[in-house]
């Protein structure tokens, strides 16, 4: 067994300090799929959409108290600063300051409720039973009614997690790598099976639950916002055809609410990984979260997205518009007429002025100027479609020319070449938000798939 | 030529319903009618105008007469509409009315988007939409000396009738007062009671900020919270104009997180 070192009066303050610095590389953010009313007895309900209370200096939301419970830790992952070989400052709460300081911050406003992982102390159902009941007290002695996200420890006992399960909105284990193998090269303790078997086990239970719930409307619920898992990306040469395979079948097989795709920093400056210095692969994560989003709400498959052949998405354009130049013997698309799943995949149209669309062209044939009031992105989607028989201006249907162009606009501002910075205000956003009746706040991760 | 006529009415919902009111009651053609709120800037030759005075009966018929025969959703969006800080919001959302009611396209009013003031209202709707949302999300309140939660917002719209239900709901068990400084309008709400409005007190806004004393727990909340702030991004991937663009600095001003030094 390990000693631990904590400093016995280290204030919480330099524990949060620890333990949030820690955390900061999990990248589930959502606040979403739980939609609760607050019963009178303490603090607290849910939203079903999710709410982000702040955004950090990376611009990603923050939207829960996202902090370990210790960064102790007997594994030795090599992507993780807390890995046990590491020489860092060490710090664990206890229950009682996180039950304060989630409660103290979620009166003012300043969060959705808590995040809670942790290294693993002991092992992992010492860990796991450590969770259980920090979210017991708060559940229960603080009647918090908020929103709760907490991990589910991979080899911890199943009981403990199936108790986890009905105080906390979602739980989440980590698939780290893409796939097995890199999973047994980055982190020597840890199995994909081990893995795979809470994941599996909370899906059960979830799906069980909603069968009791059906029968009695007052069963206590089984994380109700469903589970999520987050893969790291960049660390190894998978391809995004991989990555993007398993997550397709991570949602099919296992129903999982959010995969999230981290791009790999090299906190460990370890000298055989891509280094720190040519930052993390920001771009091709945010190519990532454009694609699940095409899977989950535009109805594609990754196999139209990708093959053996072309394993790896464009970085000059994103993955719809990708499709789109690939697949010119279907456009132009004539707006008055086309149906809804083909109006999804124009670019420049996103679900919600693929929904309006539908609405208003009852009561009219719709112009490219109503289009614009829409929401449609009409510089985007110039190329693929008609109005009434026209196309907005007299323009070339041929692949290079059109990349070009949507290349073009994509690079119309610095650095890394994120395109939802570059077109329209935040109010886009916003619209896109709509789009999607849960889970639709992602944050940094909210990828314009239009 | 008909003569355009100008129905001028208070800027409130209660305002805009009455005005409503009162021009179905002309029984006039719509097209030549028109809802304004506030004074009319430039009067307008050959224009006749009318003073409307809000009549809470009035409002009541509207309201019951528009959750009846338009339903919810525009209604709701109606109401947002009207809650708008834009000058044209009044003649935006008779004209949605009229679209509704006399030209009969009821619940499915807000879809007809090629229709200039539906669009508008539409449009208005959602600006208010968004920012309820907002400050749903980036409201910060602070503790007082006896533990009365208090927050200052500066809102565009009039947003606080939309965000008191979530808070009152949320923090049912406590004392809170939101403050919207731009209209001199305070949303209160005692544990476990019915939240109100109050406004037209400015007179005494500069006492109550100047008693208000913070407890002595806030001090160190907002230090820890500007801490997690600051700690949870990830310097790698810092990016300043995304989260300048997901949260404007009209907000920021208002939050202890950038305020705290
Ligand atoms: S188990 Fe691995 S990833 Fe998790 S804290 Fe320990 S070293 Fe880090």
């Amino acid at each position: 067994m390990m000693d631990i070192r904590i400093a016995p009066q280290m204030s919480v303050m330099d524990k949060l300090k620890i333990l949030a610095d820690a955390a900061k590389y999990d990248v589930s953010c959502s606040s979403s799929g739980s939609s609760r009313k607050n019963d009178g007895t303490g603090l607290g309900n849910t939203v079903a959409a999710g709410l982000c209370h702040s955004f950090g200096a990376d611009g990603r939301c923050i939207s829960l108290l996202k902090i370990l419970f210790t960064n102790e830790c007997i594994y030795d992952c090599r992507y993780c600063i807390n890995r046990h070989s590491n020489d860092v400052p060490r710090a664990s709460f206890t229950p009682d300051e996180v039950c304060e300081l989630t409660m103290e911050f979620y009166r003012r406003n300043y969060i959705e409720g808590l995040f809670l992982s942790s290294g693993i102390l002991y092992s992992p159902s010492y860990t796991m039973e450590l969770i259980c009941e920090t979210v017991y007290k708060l559940r229960t002695v603080h009647r918090f009614q908020g929103y709760i996200h907490v991990k589910a420890i991979p080899g911890a006992d199943p009981l403990l997690i199936q108790r986890a399960g009905y105080l906390a909105d979602r739980m989440s284990v980590n698939l780290e790598m893409a796939t097995a193998e890199g999973l047994r090269e980055m982190a020597p303790n840890k199995h994909r099976q081990t893995i795979l078997k809470p994941m599996r086990q909370i899906q059960n239970s979830i799906a069980e639950n909603k069968n009791e719930l059906t029968l009695y409307k007052h069963a206590p619920r089984f994380c109700e916002a469903g589970q999520s898992t987050q893969m790291v990306v960049g660390a190894l040469p998978e391809s995004d055809y991989q990555v993007m395979s398993v997550a397709e079948s991570l949602y099919d097989k296992f129903s999982l609410k959010r995969v999230y795709y981290s791009a790999f920093v090299n906190v460990n400056e370890n000298k055989q990984l891509p280094s720190a210095s040519a930052g993390p692969p920001l771009l091709r994560e945010h190519r990532l979260y454009q694609a699940d989003w095409l899977l989950r709400f535009y109805g594609f498959k990754v196999d139209e997205l990708l093959t053996e052949e072309r394993p790896n998405f464009n970085m000059n354009i994103d993955p719809k518009a990708d499709w789109a130049v690939h697949h010119l013997e279907v456009f132009p698309v004539e707006i008055n007429r086309a149906e809804y799943r083909l109006l999804l995949r124009i670019p420049g149209i996103g679900v919600k002025s693929a929904r309006r669309i539908i609405a208003a062209r009852r009561f009219g044939n719709l112009t490219f100027e109503d289009l614009k009031k829409m929401g449609v992105v009409l510089k985007r989607a110039l190329y693929f479609i008609t109005c009434n028989g026209r196309m907005m201006y007299s323009t070339r249907i041929e692949k290079d020319y059109i990349v070009r162009n949507l290349t073009y606009q994509n690079q119309m501002g610095r650095g890394e070449k994120l395109p939802f910075l570059m077109d329209g205000t935040p109010y886009r956003q916003m619209s896109l938000f709509d789009a999607v009746p849960e889970d639709f706040r992602f944050c940094s991760t909210v990828q314009k798939a239009q | 030529m008909m003569e355009e006529k100008y129905i001028i009415c208070e800027d409130s919902l209660e305002g805009i319903f009455t005005a409503i009111y009162d021009a179905y009651a002309l029984r006039e053609e719509h097209g030549h009618l028109h809802v304004q709120v506030g004074e009319e800037e430039n009067y307008r030759l050959f224009a006749v105008y009318l003073h409307s005075q809000p009549d809470i009966d009035k409002t009541n018929k509207v309201i019951r007469t528009l959750k009846d025969r338009l339903g919810d959703h525009v209604y709701g969006a109606v109401c947002r509409a009207a809650a708008s800080s834009a000058r044209d919001k009044g003649d935006a959302v008779y004209h949605t009315v009229v679209d509704g009611i006399t030209a009969g396209h009821g619940r499915r009013t807000m879809e007809n988007l090629c229709d200039p003031y539906v669009n508008r209202t539409f449009q208005l709707a959602r600006y208010t939409a968004n920012e309820v949302h907002r400050e749903l999300e980036f409201i910060r309140f602070q503790e007082l000396e006896q533990g009365i939660l208090y927050s200052r917002i500066g809102p565009e719209n009039h947003v606080m009738p939309f965000i008191m239900p979530h808070f009152a709901d949320r923090l049912a068990p406590e004392n809170f007062m939101i403050h919207d400084e731009n209209r001199g309008v305070f949303g209160v709400h005692p544990a476990h009671k019915e939240w109100y409005l109050v406004s037209g007190i400015e007179e005494g806004t500069g006492e109550i900020q100047e008693k208000a004393r913070y407890s002595d727990q806030e001090q160190k909340y907002q230090e820890m919270f500007t801490l997690f702030h600051k700690t949870i991004a990830i310097r790698e991937r810092y990016n300043r104009r995304l989260q300048q663009q997901m949260l404007p600095l009209r907000f920021q001003d208002y939050m202890v997180e950038f305020l705290q030094k």
